[in-house]
C-alpha cells in the first residue's frame, strides 16, 4: 500500500521508498518529514485525481500520485 | 562594515524580514536562478551592518542544479570569510520543519566558526492563538540565540544590530554533525527540540484544514477558483483602465505642451513618432503590471496561489506542465514579462523550460489592439443566439481560446518528443499558512516591478523605435512612408507575405510589429495616413475593409498574431532569465515558422470555402 491509497481522515506510517526514487529526492522526501516511521495523515482528497494534502507535524503538503505512490506505508 | 547572511526556506518570511530591515524590495532575487541574486542592503538601524539575502531553500541537500548553485554560493562565502554572522529564518508555527534547515546551517557555521542567530518568525500568529515557545530553552539546548521576531509587524527586529554584534560562534556543546549524518537522524532531533520547547497544539492548521477543506472541494474549490480568476482578469482590464487612461492623457498633454516648443523639423517629427508614438504606446501598458504584480502577490502572500497551482495541476500534467506552471501562464494574460519572472518558482529545470514555451503563447495585452482592429475589420457587429452574444465578442473569445490551446499543444508535444526526464521533479508542494496579506511589501513590489518593466524592456523599445523610425524617416523626410527605407524594405519583403494575401503595408506593419505587437496598429494607421489609429482604430477598421483585403487574409492575421512572438522585451528577459540566447532564438524562429504556417493554411482554407 502506499500514501496514494491513504484515504481522506486516514493516517499510516511510511515504510519506505520505492527503489525508483533517486537518492537525493530520498533525502528531502525524509528532510520535509516523509520519512520511514513517521506518521502521515491525509487531510484531503479532492476527486478526480487532483494531488492529495498530507499532514507531516504541523505542515501541510500537497502530492500528486507521480510521488505519493512511490512511498510505501505501513 | 558587518555583514550578515539572511537564510531560510521559502515561505519562512526571509525576503519580508530583509525588507524591513534594510527598507529595500528584493523580491525579484529570491529564487534560485541560473545565476544567484544574492541581495544587499544597509541596515536602517546600524549603517555598520550589511544584510545579504540568499536564496530561499530547503535543504542543504540540493536537489536540482538551482539549488545547488544557491547552497555553493552561501558555502562559498562561508569559507572565503566573506560572512561575519548569519541569521537563519525559522517560521515558529511550523518549527520541525524549520529546525531541520536550521540545524543544517548551525552545523555549517560550528564548522567554519560563524555566529548564528536563529529568527524564529511570525511570533505574531503564535500571540494571536495564544501558543507558547520557549525561546530561551532552544536557544539553551542549540548554543546559539533564538530570537522571536514577527518580520510583518516589526516586532523583536530592533534587538537583531545589538544580538549579533559581539556575538561568539556557535557552542560545542551542539555538536550534532548533521551534514554528515542520516536525514532521518536529523528529523529526529528537530521533532525532539520542536516538542520539548515549540508551540503546542494544531489551532492554527484545523483553521488551515477548514478552509482547504473549502479551496480544494471539488465543487466549491472549483467555483471559487473561477470567481477569483474572473476577479483577476477584471482587475487587470477593468481596475487598470483609469490608471491606462490617465498615462494616455499625461501623455497627450505633455505632447501638447512640448511639441509646440520644437520648431518644425526632423526634431519636432522624432518627439511626435517615436517618443510620444512609440514609447507612449509602451507606457501606456504600465498600470496593469502595476495591478496584475499587486493582486497576484496579494494571491500569493494570502496563501492562495498555491492551492490555484494544486487545483490546475492535473489539467496541466497531460500537456506536461505542473500545477506550478499556472501562475507564469496566467500573468502572461497580461504581458509575458511578468509571467517569465514568475516561472523562477517552478522548481523543475524541465517544468520551467515547457513554461517558458508556453508563456509567449498566452494571449498579452499587447495583441489586443491588434485583435480589437482586425476583428471591427472583419467580424460583422451583429448579436448572435438571440442577441445574448455578439459576433465580434465571441471572435476575441475564440482568439484568446485559440492562445491557450496553441500554448497547450505546444507544450504537449515537445514534452511528448523531449524525454529527456533528468532534470524532472515530482509535484510536492507546501501549503502555506492562510494570512492576511500585508499591504506595504505589496505595493512597493508592485511599484519596483513596473519600475523594473520600464526602465529595462524601455530602453530595449526605445532603441528599436529609433531604428524603425529612421528607416521610416529617410530619405526623404517623412514625406512618403513607400518611399522611405522601411518602404523599400517592405517591398522587397513583400514576396513573404503574398501567399497570405498580404501586400506590402501589412508587410512593414508586421515587420515593425516584431518590436512590440502592438506597434503593428500604429505603423498601419501611419501607412493608411490616419493620425491616432490607436485610438480610433473602428476608422481605420474601415480603411482596412476598404483596401480590399480579403477575410482569408484577416483571419490569417489573427492566427499569426495569436502565435509569432513578436516582442523584444520577451527575448531580451527570456535571455537574461536562462543564461544564453539560444532558448529564445530558437522560440523566436519556431514560433516565427509556425506562425507564418498556420497562417498560410488559415488563409487557404478559408479561401476555399468562401
Amino acid at each position: 500500500m502506499t500514501l496514494w491509497d491513504l484515504s481522506q481522515g486516514s493516517s499510516a506510517e511510511v515504510s519506505h521508498y520505492h527503489h525508483s526514487v533517486e537518492e537525493n529526492y530520498q533525502t528531502r522526501l525524509s528532510e520535509l518529514g516523509f520519512h520511514p516511521g513517521e506518521t502521515i495523515s491525509c487531510v484531503l482528497s479532492p476527486r478526480l485525481g487532483a494531488p492529495k494534502l498530507y499532514r507531516v507535524n504541523n505542515t501541510i503538503y500537497s502530492l500528486d500520485d507521480s510521488i505519493a505512490s512511490l512511498i510505501e506505508i505501513n | 562594515m558587518s555583514k550578515v547572511a539572511l537564510i531560510g526556506s521559502p515561505n519562512s518570511g526571509k525576503s519580508l524580514l530583509f525588507n524591513r530591515l534594510t527598507g529595500l524590495n528584493q523580491k525579484v532575487a529570491n529564487y534560485p536562478g541560473i545565476t544567484v541574486n544574492i541581495g544587499s542592503g544597509q541596515s536602517l538601524a546600524d549603517p555598520s551592518i550589511e544584510y545579504m539575502d540568499f536564496p530561499g531553500v530547503y535543504s542543504v541537500h540540493a536537489i536540482s542544479g538551482e539549488e545547488r548553485l544557491a547552497i555553493e554560493s552561501f558555502t562559498n562565502a562561508l569559507k572565503n570569510d566573506l560572512l561575519d554572522s548569519v541569521i537563519c529564518v525559522v517560521d515558529s508555527t511550523r518549527l520541525e520543519k524549520g529546525l531541520i534547515f536550521a540545524l543544517q546551517i548551525l552545523e555549517l557555521c560550528y564548522q567554519y566558526q560563524k555566529p548564528l542567530v536563529i529568527a524564529a518568525n511570525m511570533s505574531d500568529v503564535l500571540e494571536q492563538y495564544n501558543m507558547q515557545f520557549d525561546y530561551r530553552g532552544l536557544s539553551a539546548a542549540l548554543g546559539t540565540p533564538v530570537l522571536p521576531i514577527s518580520a510583518k509587524t516589526g516586532t523583536g527586529l530592533e534587538q537583531i544590530p545589538d544580538i549579533i554584534k559581539d556575538l561568539p560562534a556557535p557552542s560545542a556543546n551542539y555538536q550534532s554533525d548533521t551534514i554528515a549524518s542520516d536525514a532521518s537522524l536529523v528529523h529526529l532531533q528537530a521533532q525532539q527540540l520542536a516538542q520539548n520547547f515549540g508551540p503546542k497544539g494544531d489551532l492554527l492548521i484545523k483553521a488551515q484544514n477548514r478552509l482547504d477543506s473549502f479551496f480544494l472541494n471539488t465543487w466549491s474549490g472549483g467555483a471559487s477558483f473561477f470567481l477569483i480568476m474572473y476577479l483577476l482578469f477584471q482587475a487587470i482590464f477593468t481596475w487598470a483602465a483609469p490608471a491606462m487612461d490617465a498615462v494616455e492623457s499625461g501623455l497627450q498633454m505633455l505632447a501638447s505642451v512640448l511639441l509646440p516648443l520644437i520648431s518644425e523639423g526632423i526634431l519636432s517629427d522624432f518627439t511626435e513618432d517615436a517618443i510620444f508614438g512609440g514609447i507612449g504606446a509602451f507606457l501606456v501598458f504600465v498600470p496593469q503590471i502595476f495591478v496584475l504584480t499587486l493582486v497576484v502577490g496579494m494571491l500569493e502572500d494570502s496563501g492562495y496561489l498555491a492551492r490555484a497551482a494544486v487545483i490546475c495541476h492535473k489539467p496541466l500534467r497531460l500537456f506536461g506542465l505542473t500545477g506550478k506552471s499556472f501562475i507564469p501562464m496566467l500573468s502572461s494574460v497580461a504581458c509575458a514579462i511578468p509571467g517569465i519572472y514568475a516561472a523562477r518558482t517552478v522548481d523543475s529545470s524541465r517544468k520551467r523550460w515547457l513554461t517558458y514555451l508556453a508563456i509567449p503563447l498566452m494571449p498579452c495585452s499587447a495583441r489586443l489592439p491588434v485583435y480589437s482592429l482586425l476583428i471591427a475589420a472583419f467580424i460583422p457587429a451583429q448579436k448572435a443566439f438571440g442577441g445574448l452574444l455578439g459576433w465580434q465578442g465571441l471572435a476575441m473569445f475564440s482568439i484568446y481560446l485559440f492562445g491557450i490551446i496553441c500554448a497547450l499543444l505546444v507544450t504537449a508535444i515537445i514534452s511528448n518528443t523531449q524525454k529527456d526526464m533528468r532534470d524532472d521533479l515530482p509535484f510536492v508542494l507546501e501549503m502555506p499558512p492562510y494570512r492576511l496579506p500585508s499591504w506595504q511589501p505589496l505595493v512597493s513590489n508592485a511599484w519596483n516591478r513596473s519600475k523594473y518593466f520600464v526602465t529595462k524592456a524601455g530602453k530595449i523599445i526605445f532603441a528599436v523605435t529609433v531604428i524603425i523610425w529612421i528607416l521610416g524617416y529617410f530619405p526623404n523626410y517623412g514625406a512618403s512612408l513607400s518611399e522611405s527605407w522601411l518602404g523599400s524594405l517592405g517591398q522587397w519583403i513583400e514576396p513573404i507575405f503574398a501567399p497570405l494575401g498580404l501586400d506590402w503595408r501589412y508587410g512593414v506593419a508586421i515587420l515593425s510589429s516584431f518590436l512590440a505587437r502592438e506597434v503593428f496598429v500604429g505603423t498601419l494607421g501611419t501607412i493608411f495616413g490616419i493620425e491616432g489609429a490607436e485610438e480610433n482604430v473602428i476608422s481605420l477598421a474601415e480603411q482596412i475593409q476598404s483596401s480590399g483585403l480579403p477575410l482569408g487574409s484577416g483571419i490569417a492575421l489573427l492566427v499569426f498574431f495569436a502565435i509569432a512572438l513578436q516582442c523584444v522585451s520577451t527575448l531580451a528577459v527570456l535571455r537574461r532569465e536562462v543564461g544564453s540566447w539560444r532558448l529564445p532564438v530558437q522560440m523566436f524562429i519556431g514560433y516565427s515558422l509556425l506562425a507564418y504556417g498556420a497562417a498560410l493554411l488559415t488563409f487557404h482554407l478559408i479561401e476555399l470555402f468562401t
